[in-house]
């Protein structure tokens, strides 16, 4: 099943007199349950193609697709709620709410979404038990290492129960240990669960880990390999 | 949902401590000079208006309507007995009392005065109004000797010269009571024991022992101690009788009260219903004013209507109609109030507006995430909001428990002002203010503050919302 349908995207900023292509004509498909990292140096195009997936930005030509709904077609507080419900994110800095506790910080999304006390404070456990995080979840951000604050970030990203979780380079702040065990918690739940990543990265720790890589250079992508 | 924004907002207020109590502490500070002074204006104003009532005009009058417009002699309410069956009968008149009312010369050994002279019924006068509480020398009419008794003012006993100034032995004898160096009081010895009429002279006579630095310094206590009321001196009024005929009545001062209204003290005096008429010929309905005092100043309005509507053949009027002053005071007393507070709380919403902005400036990035993540602009702008309102209410909360502790400290004392009482008294206010603050001051305040916190959020807010959530997120 596809989650996402980018077609012939286009992005042009209008900088000045100069008009930089940032993306130039992509076409991609994801399916569900992908692993999938997008790759390419800085200036690639590579942030701005994950800001239009995530619906942060507009395409300037070109649609993108994300479970049947084409999002570009998505203005003001509509793009807000659709990216509530159906997109998880996960930051670099882990952008947790510093005077929230591990389990408020995850509960928080839910509460957006009106569900249930119950059922969220249910599920806020498991899923704080499924990063590694049973024993934290009363902690506030400053109390937690940098791989535990992304693991709650994780958690929080997996709470809306979003269609997919867009990453973007989440273990560039990480030590090696860290990044490990949050690419096995991610791996963890993308397989038992069927959950689909897709992560921007530098980092080979992730490449590797990946079952799809897509590089990205000059706004176009030069090659998109599945492993396996 | 709610309760999550409404900590978010409270924790956050608390991410920069020093930050928020600068602002908390400018509300607090704010607040309480703003309560001060509307406890101080409230207690002013009250005051005058009670003392008012309570000593001069009472809740409600009953006039013949003539004597409104022309107070004459003749015009005299004729069936006080119909009057007093409703009265008697009437919900929330708590005390009335009848008296005549007349235009007199008044003229001492010395001098001449016009005042107003009521006939009272002393057991009732005393029910409806305070003014035996404020007698400072002899005595509220309770004592007739040959002659009939006049009670007269401070102020116009002065005027009648019936306040004298006098070196006498005994009060030499005990002038170490006044607290004055020796080498000062001694000089006093070399004054002639003679009595002076004003202060005038007493003052010059002062003057020409001690130097210009004890005149200064101990020359009002001087002239205060000394000072003496002629209490048991003859007095003349002349009224005129049924014929209209002007009759002398030689009256005795047997009493001098003062009130915080020198205005009134110079122009009122008191003696017994009877002894207007004797000497007059006017019959027993010889009554030009029925005074009504009612449980308090509201319903006392109420009464005054209640009863124009059984007396259309009279005029009723309540305390805001004798008084349109004081009616007005007391209306503006609660605008006023807003305007003091209004005033202080714009200065503060600056402050407010700059702390703010900061906030939500340094917070871009989380602001970012949030957006991202999907929190709708409602409720960015409501966590902010409520941020700015916690911060202001917070403030306005300790301030306004500040104050309350200070009013009850100042409940039992009040704030003297006796240092510019002459001042205050000649305009009619007391010298010494209870500030007085009501509950709805309280409210009022309370849902200013809330305002205030909300209008100082609206730019920080909008700042917040313009911004690009993918943006944000790449600041540092």
């Amino acid at each position: 099943m596809k989650v996402i349908e980018i077609k012939n995207v286009e992005k042009i900023y209008n900088d000045s007199e100069v008009k930089v292509h940032a993306v130039n004509g992509v076409s991609l498909d994801f399916e569900q349950g992908e692993f999938a990292a997008i790759v390419g140096p800085s200036g690639s195009g590579k942030t701005t193609l994950l800001n239009m997936l995530g619906g942060l930005d507009n395409p300037t030509t070109g649609t993108i697709i994300i479970g049947g709904k084409e999002i570009n077609e998505l203005k003001g507080s509509k793009l807000i709620d659709f990216r509530l419900h159906n997109i998880g994110f996960v930051f670099q800095s882990y952008n947790l709410i510093p005077v929230l506790t591990a389990k408020e910080n995850v509960e928080f999304i839910m509460q957006m979404q009106g569900v249930s006390y119950k059922e969220r404070s249910k599920r806020t456990i498991e899923l704080l038990e499924a990063v590694g995080l049973g024993e934290r979840i009363d902690s506030r951000p400053a109390r937690l290492s940098g791989g535990q604050q992304q693991r709650v970030a994780v958690a929080r990203a997996l709470a809306s129960k979003p269609k997919f979780v867009l990453a973007d380079e989440p273990t560039a702040n990480l030590d090696s240990k860290s990044t490990e065990n949050l690419l096995d918690i991610m791996e963890k739940l993308n397989r038992e669960e069927n959950i689909t990543f897709i992560f921007s990265t530098h980092d080979a720790r992730v490449v590797k880990k990946a079952r799809r890589v897509i590089t990205v250079e000059d706004g176009k992508v030069i090659s998109d390999v599945r492993k396996e | 949902m709610k309760k999550m924004i409404w900590s978010i907002a409270w924790k956050n207020i608390w991410r920069n401590r020093v930050r928020s109590l600068v602002v908390i502490v400018a509300v607090v500070l704010g607040i309480m000079g703003g309560m001060l002074m509307i406890g101080f204006m409230n207690g002013l104003i009250e005051q005058r208006i009670d003392a008012s009532i309570h000593n001069e005009i009472s809740h409600v009058q009953i006039h013949e309507p003539e004597f409104m417009n022309n107070e004459e002699i003749e015009y005299t309410i004729n069936n006080y007995d119909k009057i007093k069956n409703i009265l008697d009968t009437l919900n929330g008149v708590v005390a009335y009392t009848a008296r005549s009312k007349t235009f007199a010369m008044v003229q001492s050994d010395w001098s001449t005065t016009g005042l107003v002279i009521k006939g009272v019924n002393l057991e009732k006068e005393k029910q409806v109004s305070d003014l035996s509480n404020f007698i400072i020398e002899g005595d509220f009419l309770e004592n007739e000797s040959r002659l009939p008794s006049i009670v007269i003012g401070s102020k116009a006993a002065e005027e009648l010269k019936l306040l004298n100034y006098q070196i006498e032995d005994n009060k030499m004898a005990a002038i170490d009571s006044l607290q004055i160096p020796a080498e000062t009081t001694a000089k006093l010895d070399s004054l002639p024991l003679k009595r002076y009429r004003t202060e005038k002279q007493f003052s010059k006579a002062l003057a020409a022992v001690l130097n210009e630095h004890e005149m200064k310094q101990f020359g009002k206590q001087l002239i205060n101690y000394f000072s003496f009321y002629r209490l048991g001196a003859k007095v003349t009024v002349t009224i005129s009788d049924t014929a209209q005929i002007m009759v002398p009545i030689t009256f005795r001062v047997t009493g001098i009260y003062k009130t915080s209204n020198d205005m009134f003290d110079g122009m009122t005096a008191f003696v017994l219903e009877n002894a207007v008429l004797k000497e007059t010929g006017f019959g027993k309905d010889f009554i030009h004013e029925i005074a009504i005092l009612t449980t308090n100043n509201e319903e006392g309005v109420l009464v005054a209507k209640e009863l124009q509507r059984s007396l259309p053949n009279y005029s009723v009027l309540s305390w805001k109609q004798i008084a349109p002053d004081l009616a007005y005071m007391s209306d503006m007393m609660e605008f006023m109030d807003f305007i003091y507070v209004g005033i202080i709380m714009l200065a503060l919403a600056f402050g407010i507006i700059n702390t703010m902005l900061m906030a939500v400036l340094e917070r871009a990035k989380e602001l970012g995430m949030l957006m991202a993540i999907g929190m709708n602009k409602m409720r960015v702008f409501s966590m902010i909001m409520l941020e700015s309102v916690f911060l202001t209410l917070t403030g306005a909360i300790v301030g306004m428990g500040a104050s309350a502790l200070i009013f009850a400290l100042l409940a039992r004392s009040g704030i003297n002002l006796s240092m510019w009482s002459e001042g205050f008294e000649a305009m009619g206010y007391s010298a010494i203010i209870y500030p007085v603050v009501s509950a709805g001051n309280y409210i009022n305040i309370i849902l200013l503050v809330i305002l205030t916190g909300i209008l100082a959020s609206i730019w920080p807010a909008r700042k917040a919302l313009k911004m690009n959530p993918a943006e944000a997120l790449r600041t540092e």
